[in-house]
């Protein structure tokens, strides 16, 4: 009896049986990809290099008074434990939108969704199975570093509450977040649209709708009679807030009450949108699986290229008449000027342009942004912000010229004529230049603006935003033409550009900076100072910053341009090297 | 014209050309035949100067693929076994662009692409997008692209894959056309039919290795294969097989329905005997045909490993 009732609870919760064996097939595929080992090996080596920078920054100041010193270790328990979890926080959330960007998206590539729906495998059955074998990784993660956790914890007095109540705002988050990628997954098989798409639209729930809250907020006095309710709605729908009450309320006990919030119903709230989210995947896959298996295009194309009706006399005249456009100079530059931008770089393209509008009208038509962050700042602000969508558009397109040339097998044509592959590379920097020349114009515009309307920005720090742009814009190049030249799918060239970029004008400086702040005496200090300088200097958001900040310097300026250069040229000259190598 | 001494081609472990040596004269049509996998489009991919090979040589017009990549590229053509397209490009744009490509003047540029669709009959689709053609006119359209520069050889990698019967015996068309036109050819296909057909010399290539290579002709004596005639008659069907049986040459009479099969005995000269002693039998001979060793028999018993 007892051995019947155990088989049927361990039957009913039998991961393979309840998620099908999509599940099953995942964890043996994911055993044996090499990525996942250095995931997890990147993933240890950043945290073990977080904690060990934060727990020198504690312990400097430890004296050879013994209760001094105890209390300082207690107190940098405490900052690790925090450090710990934030970090799980941020990174389990990127990693988890990259890992499901290509859930559903490989399939309709490999083409092997279609055949799936030939079989009993249910649609809630290849979401589930997708979802939580990619989740189990997460997790893995998520258990490598509580032994850590456990034990600073005990140093610091930080109480279990904390612990668990942070894992579960991690855990749900991240299944939130992963959901969200999955469902963006069906509509596109390329993982780098996949993961705009997410960050687009988390950035509207989680900033958008914050800075909105706190808009309303300032325009409206009387607003002020319902902030209670409306800050515990704020905190219940979005992590991060919620997340950082928990750590205030722990580093700062007397705190806890001051706000009406509950971590276990911001949780139900998020497994809440993640169940939406994730039935409204179920709905769609069957739907759009039978559209791939017969042959319609996805539906994101559909959007933007709706089929016209054709006559069968326009049908005729399109096929004997239309201007013939003449090749004229190299020809790859001809064909990347001529040719039309596909439906997803005009979707890109419509996306940056959109979100700088939209950012544009928020500035000047809501005088509080000027309160908020103080005129100048909300202006630096905005030249960061349109600077890092024009480095991401030349990023994306810099990666995916040569990887979209493999993906339609158009790579070998090219190759096997007499064109050299400095030509071609030269062609597709043409082409990366004039398709994100938009988002170039859009800042131009918008500094030339403050330059007619403000005394505050001279002609010499344009010029200077101008060589600091080209100067990124050669790197990017180089980079994103290497990566192609490298990788066969055009995901992969343009995650590993993201990557690039967040290490070096992002990860690196941070680490930087809290290693200098930590040995502020030290024989290190001149060395680390000079590193931090080194560090900054090389990130273009910090050019950009210190141009428009009235201290203009042509010597840093060319210094910038010509690093960049030369190393956009070296990684160019890589990539010509590999251009020919691995083509198939 | 092409030439490969001991080709060697490694992925990783795997190797997928294997000491291959072969040599196509000036203005044939060399069929090159091989189960999948079995390293026929790496060979090409060598000879186009895509791929570097492991170890060994390959020459085109005794120039070495790997040494001088580009003056290769100006003799050969190459179409792929999937031919990817620039979709946003019309026709004779598309066609212009890998003429430019190849370094051809601009002024010439028109009258050559003409030709090419002129030749491949495309000259009405000259103003269709590539991606609105069919694919039998994508492969022509292949074909266009590869003459383009006029390359002396042509290397095509199984170009009537897909095409339904007329767009085949239409692309077989066109392959005899460049043949008179004095272009080395070498083409691989899985439609060993159609090979049998057009080409001059065919090679067949199992594990990397070549297992065969000379005219159909020399296929029959290579493998042992007896040859074979069946014989209908109006009447008297067993005395024709009594009177068959006791020639010298044959091995073996069968009754097959209203036909009889013939062997004769490996070597045996079997041309005329048959019908003169039908003849002198005073039987009527309704038809003689004799079985010819198709290059699909060929290649199964090739193949199998039966030639060592």
């Amino acid at each position: 009896m007892t051995t019947a009732l155990t088989s049927t609870f361990s039957n009913l919760f039998d991961p393979v049986r309840l998620f099908g064996p999509i599940f099953d097939k995942e964890l043996r595929v994911s055993s044996r990809r090499r990525r996942n080992y250095a995931l997890r090996s990147v993933y240890l080596a950043l945290l073990t290099v977080f904690v060990v920078v934060v727990w020198l920054q504690q312990v400097q100041y430890v004296s050879s008074s013994g209760l001094y010193t105890s209390s300082r270790l207690a107190a940098a328990g405490k900052v690790i434990v925090v450090t710990i979890v934030w970090f799980q926080f941020c990174v389990t959330q990127v990693v988890a939108v990259i890992m499901l960007s290509t859930a559903i998206g490989e399939e309709i590539y490999l083409r092997t969704l279609g055949v799936l729906m030939t079989t009993p495998i249910t649609s809630f059955q290849i979401v589930m199975g997708k979802l939580f074998s990619k989740l189990l990784q997460l997790i893995l993660l998520l258990a490598i570093s509580l032994p850590l956790l456990a034990i600073v914890r005990v140093f610091g007095g930080v109480p279990w509450d904390y612990i668990i109540s942070s894992l579960c705002i991690t855990l749900t988050t991240v299944i939130f977040y992963g959901s969200l990628s999955l469902f963006f997954s069906i509509f596109s098989r390329r993982a780098y649209v996949v993961i705009i798409l997410t960050g687009l639209v988390l950035a509207l729930l989680f900033g958008l709708l914050l800075f909105l809250y706190m808009l309303i907020f300032s325009v409206f006095p009387w607003w002020g009679r319902q902030a209670d309710a409306s800050i515990t709605i704020v905190f219940h729908l979005n992590p991060y807030m919620m997340l950082a009450l928990n750590t205030d309320v722990m580093l700062n006990p007397g705190l806890a009450g001051s706000v009406s919030s509950s971590w276990p119903v911001h949780c139900f709230i998020m497994l809440a949108a993640s169940s939406l989210v994730l039935s409204a995947s179920v709905l769609l896959i069957r739907k759009i699986a039978l559209a791939q298996a017969v042959g319609f295009p996805n539906i994101l194309r559909r959007l933007l290229n709706p089929p016209r009706a054709v006559s069968a006399k326009s049908a005729v005249s399109s096929e004997t008449e239309g201007n013939i456009r003449r090749v004229k100079g190299p020809p790859v530059v001809w064909k990347e000027l001529k040719s039309k931008a596909s439906s997803r770089e005009r979707l890109i393209v419509a996306i940056i342009i959109g979100l700088e509008l939209a950012l544009i009208v928020a500035m000047y038509l809501f005088p509080v942004v000027d309160d908020i962050f103080g005129y100048p700042k909300a202006y630096m602000l905005y030249i960061c912000i349109f600077m890092g969508l024009g480095l991401l558009t030349v990023a994306i397109f810099s990666a995916t010229s040569i990887t979209s040339e493999k993906e339609a097998r158009t790579c070998p044509l090219l190759l096997v004529t007499t064109l050299s592959g400095w030509q071609i590379l030269i062609g597709k920097f043409v082409g990366v230049v004039r398709r994100s020349l938009f988002v170039w114009l859009l800042l131009l515009i918008y500094i030339g603006l403050f330059w007619l309307f403000d005394v505050g920005v001279g002609l010499f720090a344009m010029v200077q935003m101008a060589i600091i742009a080209a100067g990124s814009v050669v790197f990017l190049c180089g980079t994103g033409f290497y990566f192609g030249s490298r990788f066969r799918r055009t995901s992969g060239a343009v995650i590993t550009s993201f990557i690039l970029m967040v290490l070096v004008w992002g990860i690196i400086p941070f680490l930087v900076i809290l290693l200098k702040d930590t040995f502020q005496l030290g024989r290190y200090f001149f060395i680390l100072d000079d590193l931090k300088e080194y560090s900054l200097n090389i990130v273009p958001f910090v050019q950009a910053m210190r141009a428009m900040d009235g201290n203009p310097s042509l010597y840093e300026s060319s210094r910038f341009i010509t690093s960049y250069v030369l190393l956009g040229l070296f990684f160019a000259w890589r990539a010509e090297h590999h251009l020919r190598r691995n083509i198939f | 014209m092409i030439e490969t001494k001991n080709l060697t081609k490694n992925y990783g472990t795997l190797t997928a050309v294997d000491d291959l040596n072969l040599t196509i004269k000036d203005g044939d049509i060399f069929g090159f035949i091989g189960p999948n996998g079995a390293g026929k489009t790496t060979t090409m991919r060598i000879l186009v100067t895509l791929l570097e090979p492991t170890r060994g040589g390959a020459f085109i017009n005794g120039l070495d693929v790997s040494k001088h990549g580009k003056k290769v590229r100006r003799l050969v053509g190459y179409m792929p076994d999937f031919m990817g397209v620039y979709d946003d490009l019309k026709v004779f744009e598309y066609l212009e662009f890998f003429a430019a490509a190849f370094g051809i003047e601009r002024k010439k540029r028109k009258s050559i692409v003409e030709g090419v669709l002129e030749l491949t009959d495309l000259e009405s689709k000259k103003s269709a997008t590539v991606d609105s053609l069919s694919r039998g006119m994508q492969q022509r359209l292949g074909l266009a692209r590869v003459l383009i520069h006029d390359p002396k050889v042509l290397i095509l990698d199984e170009p009537a894959s897909g095409l339904d019967p007329r767009a085949r015996i239409e692309m077989r068309e066109l392959l005899r056309e460049l043949k008179r036109m004095g272009k080395t050819i070498m083409i691989s296909s899985h439609i060993l039919s159609e090979l049998e057909e057009i080409c001059d010399h065919v090679g067949i290539i199992e594990h990397g290795r070549l297992v065969f290579s000379g005219t159909m002709e020399e296929i029959r004596p290579r493998l042992g294969i007896e040859s074979k005639v069946r014989v209908r008659v109006a009447d008297h069907q067993d005395k024709a097989i009594e009177l068959l049986s006791a020639l010298p040459q044959v091995r073996q009479v069968q009754a097959l329905g209203n036909e009889i099969a013939v062997t004769f005995h490996e070597g045996k000269e079997a041309n005329g005997i048959v019908a003169r002693t039908l003849v002198h039998a005073d039987l009527d001979i309704i038809s003689i045909q004799p079985e010819r060793l198709k290059l699909d028999d060929a290649f199964l018993q090739l193949t199998k490993g039966i030639v060592h």
